[in-house]
């Protein structure tokens, strides 16, 4: 019964969540992206804190994967290559870039309940999130631009800058 | 069971909608044929919008894994509880 209740409320939650994200960005437009972005980095950082530093991206992103294993979030996340990449991990000017498929999100999934768009708010607390716990972990900015936003799967390029 | 992807040949019209939609360009036209043929299996990340946005329904996937809809597993629900 208690986890019938549970999921009554979480459902609700999230789409209420949803609903309030997509309103909030129809009336004031990208300062909600900017929003929730900072909302990810505030999680980031806080859920990251006392994770030994690392300078290897490989090392961060598991690290960074335990952190989210950890406090029960499903938004996990592989590392990808396609056949005509090189490398996973790649060098560029920007910094090291990798791709990631994201596959169970619960943003996803409450932005589908009532047909919102994704690419939205909510969207860019995972942003936020890596942003901010990649901070802690390597002491380097990041960014994770969405490629795709699928309804299975999201595709994203994460790309670390190089430390100034 | 590893993923698999396929195209209903006879059903596909050649618009090559999976084609662009596509984000690691597993897809590539057959211009004789007018149909799209799966060119690289390997680069499926299984996001399954190429089945979504087919009109003719021909693509299908196997060996993938579906995503949890949150507010009908109750496992997950439990654990997601703990985030709100
Ligand atoms: S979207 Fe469907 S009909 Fe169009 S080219 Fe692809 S498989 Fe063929
Ligand atoms: S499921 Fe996604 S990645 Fe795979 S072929 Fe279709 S559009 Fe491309």
């Amino acid at each position: 019964m208690e986890t019938r209740s549970q999921r009554v409320a979480l459902q609700d939650a999230m789409v209420f969540l949803g609903a309030i994200a997509s309103g909030t960005e129809q009336a004031i437009g990208e300062s909600a992206n900017r929003i929730s972005y900072l909302a990810g980095v505030n999680l980031g950082k806080r859920l990251s804190e006392g994770v030994p530093t690392t300078g290897d991206i490989e090392k961060a992103l598991d690290a960074t994967r335990e952190v989210l294993l950890r406090n029960d979030y499903l938004w996990l996340f592989e590392a990808f290559k396609t056949h005509d990449q090189q490398a996973t991990f790649q060098e560029s000017e920007e910094g090291t870039q990798v791709m990631l498929v994201f596959r169970d999100c619960m943003i996803r999934q409450s932005l589908f309940r009532f047909g919102h768009a994704q690419k939205g708010s909510l969207c860019n607390m995972m942003y936020g999130f890596f942003a901010g716990a990649l901070q802690n972990i390597m002491g380097r900015e990041s960014s994770l631009e969405i490629v795709h936003a699928g309804e299975n799967a999201c595709y994203k390029k994460l790309v670390v800058r190089r430390a100034s | 069971m590893s993923l698999e992807i396929a195209v209903h040949e006879p059903s596909c019209r050649g618009c090559e909608l999976c084609i662009d939609v596509c984000p690691t360009k597993v897809f590539e036209l057959d211009a004789e044929q007018r149909l799209c043929v799966v060119k690289h299996a390997e680069d499926c990340i299984a996001c399954l919008s190429c089945a979504y946005i087919c009109p003719s329904t021909a693509i299908s996937h196997s060996g993938y894994h579906a995503v949890k809809n949150f507010y009908r597993d109750a496992e997950f629900c439990e654990k997601m509880g703990k985030f709100l």
